[in-house]
């Protein structure tokens, strides 16, 4: 079930309604829970169990880590037991493919006899999503951040909450149990706003992510075949697609769960304005990139124990930050590629900037132009079908030169220009709140006028969400 | 107080819901039926290059038949043009299209006679097809170019007269508001006009050589659906026997009112100056219905040629298992032999009913 479906409309009326005529704060919880499984159960029952498994491993770790139960050292070897279990979990379904195809690879080009030996598993939905947030809770249990949860329910409605099963954004255990111990109350939600968000949420995945896709896929499908303009708007165009896609599903999911009285904290916040990539990964993905920092990269040793230290775990964590997305070798040189750009602003900043002029407003638009084009040259590896087609791609994309003579339609262009225009827009403007203060009249009639007109650009056939895959 | 505060909360939320619901409404239909206006018909599989061909030719043709795959894939223009001549037919165009509607076909008799005014004189249409029961069917873009408002009446007319119980026709009508919402709602129409499909599947190409004949047999070295149903057919040779038995059990459901729609098309067409006759096409898994169907317009209208060929015991030979490519299509050498037999029926049809109306003078 999409958010951009007429199923999930009326899901989530019947949901909404039903959520806010109960009183008790358990009997809204356990409808929630119910809902959630529902929502995941249409994608696919038959992970149910294995979200419930899980959600029960995550629960008793919980009990079995909390400071004032245990001593020390059970805590650790609790901890490091549910660590384990969840990304086992996570290895077995999403990554044993990868490995065993890679070893099996190795073993032949080395000369070395080896059998192919792969499982027929279909990806759980959202399994990348609720394991990270297992680990979450786990680990700032552990750390005494928030206390242990006696009841199943408060731990399972944290891990399946339908608003972010299955895509996110990765909810921290320390921002969301503290939420569910008092009753959420109507006259805290700010309705304006989270139908304003949800309604751009909308425009930003069925308007334009679905309707962009198409050029993309003929790009990336077959790139010898275009011009180098059109192949580097085909890259470019897919940097909108999937940051309107992802941050369209945030926003959508942050409304839903606003509606219910819950906060989600913002996963996006203009990031291609950024003038350098530690910008970008404070603006993209903030859920994803603030849970590597502090469950990653901080247990790795920081930056604590030197500058050699300090680059390998930061490459460490963006590789394995790429692999999260995905188990292929494309994406574990797009985890490299960012972490390449990290170390080299770090040694760039600690070496050469104090000592070239910073070129007033120049300076920044220059960063950001970079950035955005490091940030691309990285989205052809994420999005290439293989490595050796993103190295074809990647040479029309730095070297300007192609032999295909097809064209991308003149509206493609248009659009590149309109969105980053628009993103510019939107992020100085910050729509929803403007959104947010007009008259109720006004509002309700503008928003059933911009829905209407959005629907009329809603492609038909829908695409899921990319970071569904994930 | 607080009585007070909750009455105009809840006035507040009522009001905003209905003025949300009536601009999303307002702007949705408006929309939709701004881009159905200004946005050319969708590409359709047979049934585009078949009006496009029609459209280029019509002073070639005095004679068309109109249909669904019964009339596609049964007359061969040719055949039916060697035996038919003597009665004033000398050119025919198929006009058979798989899957037809009654709704459709209304449409296609409006085109063929504007564009075929004054060279078309013969018009022989087919029954359509019910009206789909399969929501998906109901939103594709076929579908969604024959929700035009102008042919409301005409899918209802088609849904309420098919012979079916009332619990069946209740759900086709649903499926029919469904469809027709999902039009309205205007969903996809300017995502097609503004960013239309960077390489669009080409459509199958189609062949005129016969005037708007296909043969089954010939589509099937190419269709993996049409290869399973022969095949299914083949495979199942005491099916024949038991689908011919169908014959002997018909089903009058509703028949009177469904034969009062196709003499109100007939009607229609003659009222258009244009001769009307109706074809019941041999189809195995209709034996219990359009017979009866087609005998009741006998009854009804008495002035047009009815073709009843669904009847095995007038029309046995054309019930030869050999002659079928499945359970509803005959194959090549059915359709030569239908449509020698058909122009046959036709002429002597035409010449019984001018020497009536001869005596009658």
């Amino acid at each position: 079930m999409l958010f951009v479906e007429l199923r999930f409309f009326a899901f989530f009326a019947a949901v909404f309604a039903a959520y806010w005529l109960l009183k008790s704060n358990a009997w809204r919880k356990a409808m929630l829970v119910a809902a959630s499984y529902l929502f995941y159960g249409v994608w696919d029952w038959r992970f149910l169990g294995l979200i419930l498994l899980v959600t029960f491993v995550c629960w008793a770790v919980g009990r079995a880590v909390d400071p004032d139960h245990a001593n020390e050292k059970q805590r650790k070897a609790a901890l490091t037991a549910g660590v384990v279990f969840s990304l086992a979990l996570l290895g077995v379904f999403k990554y044993f493919n990868f490995f065993a195809d890679s070893f099996v690879d190795f073993a032949k080009f080395a000369g070395l006899p080896a059998n192919d030996v792969t499982l027929n598993l279909i990806l759980p939905v959202g399994i990348s999503f609720y394991t990270f947030q297992a680990i979450s809770y786990m680990v700032d249990v552990y750390r005494g951040q928030i206390a242990a949860k006696r009841s199943m329910l408060d731990v399972t409605f944290y891990i399946a909450f339908f608003p972010q099963l299955v895509a996110g954004p990765i909810v921290r255990a320390a921002d969301f149990i503290p939420q569910m111990d008092a009753v959420r109350r109507w006259a805290d939600v700010n309705v304006r706003w989270c139908l304003a968000l949800f309604l751009i949420g909308f425009i930003k995945k069925a308007c334009l992510s679905d309707n962009i896709a198409p050029y993309v896929d003929v790009i990336f499908s077959d790139p010898s075949a275009y011009t180098a303009a059109s192949v580097i708007a085909g890259v470019f165009l897919y940097g909108v697609q999937i940051y309107c896609d992802f941050s369209g599903y945030s926003d959508m999911a942050i409304a839903t769960a606003g509606l219910l009285g819950y906060k989600f904290l913002a996963n996006f916040d203009a990031p291609y304005l950024s003038t350098n990539i530690q910008e970008f990964w404070r603006r993209w993905h903030i859920s994803l990139s603030s849970w590597l920092r502090d469950y990653l990269y901080i247990p790795l040793g920081g930056n604590r124990n030197g500058a050699v230290r300090r680059d390998f775990n930061l490459m460490t964590t963006m590789i394995l930050g790429g692999l999260w997305h995905g188990a292929s070798w494309t994406f574990v040189i797009w985890g490299a590629l960012h972490g390449s750009a990290l170390i080299i602003e770090r040694t760039w900043n600690k070496l050469v900037a104090r000592r070239v002029p910073k070129f007033g407003v120049l300076g920044p638009l220059l960063g950001m132009a970079v950035t955005l084009w490091w940030v691309h040259l990285a989205w052809i590896f994420f999005r290439a079908a293989d490595v050796a087609s993103a190295l074809s791609i990647m040479r029309t994309y730095v070297t300007f030169a192609s032999d295909g003579t097809a064209q991308l339609p003149i509206q493609a262009f248009a659009l590149l220009a309109c969105l980053l225009l628009a993103h510019w827009i939107g992020h100085r403007m910050k729509a929803t709140e403007i959104l947010s203060r007009v008259p109720t009249p006004v509002f309700a009639s503008g928003l059933g006028t911009a829905f209407a007109v959005a629907i009329a650009f809603v492609p038909t056939g829908y695409r899921p969400f990319i970071y569904f895959q994930f | 107080m607080a009585m007070l505060k909750i009455g105009r909360k809840t006035r507040s939320a009522v009001l905003a819901t209905s003025l949300f619901v009536l601009s999303l409404a307002t702007t949705a239909v408006a929309a939709s039926l701004y881009f159905r206006k200004t946005s050319p018909p969708p590409q359709m599989l047979v049934l585009s290059p078949k009006l496009a061909h029609y459209r280029a030719h019509a002073d070639q043709y005095d004679t068309v038949l109109i249909g669904t795959s019964r009339t596609q894939f049964h007359i061969i223009p040719d055949a039916f043009e060697s035996t038919a001549r003597a009665c004033g037919v000398s050119n025919v165009y198929n006009f058979g299209v798989f899957g037809l509607t009654g709704a459709e076909q209304d449409w296609l008799i409006d085109q063929v006679t504007t564009i075929g005014k004054g060279r078309l004189h013969t018009l022989i249409i087919e029954e359509p097809l019910p009206e789909t029961r399969a929501a998906a069917d109901a939103i594709n873009d076929r579908a969604r170019f024959f929700q035009d408002p102008a042919l409301y009446r005409a899918h209802l007319d088609s849904v309420w007269s098919y012979s079916e119980s009332a619990a069946k026709r209740v759900f086709r009508t649903g499926v029919f508001a469904y469809g027709t919402a999902f039009d309205l709602s205007g969903i996809g129409r300017a995502a097609s006009r503004f960013f239309p499909e960077p390489a669009p599947e080409p459509l199958r190409a189609f062949s005129m050589r016969e005037d708007g004949f296909e043969a089954l047999d010939d589509l099937e070295k190419t269709t993996a659906d049409i290869k399973a149903r022969n095949d299914a057919f083949r495979a199942d040779v005491k099916g024949f026997e038991t689908t011919l038995a169908l014959y002997a059990a018909p089903d009058d459901t509703n028949t009177d009112r469904r034969a009062a729609y196709i003499a109100a098309k007939l009607e229609a067409i003659n009222a258009r100056g244009v001769r009307a006759a109706y074809f019941v096409s041999p189809d195995l898994k209709e034996l219990n219905r359009t017979p009866v169907v087609g005998e009741r317009v006998r009854d009804i209208s008495p002035k047009f040629s009815v073709l009843n060929f669904n009847r095995p015991d007038q029309h046995g030979e054309l019930f030869q298992r050999e002659l079928w490519a499945d359970f509803s299509h005959l194959n090549r050498a059915g359709a030569a032999k239908l449509s020698v037999k058909a122009g046959e029926e036709f002429c002597a049809l035409e010449r019984a009913r001018e020497d009536n109306r001869l005596a009658v003078r």
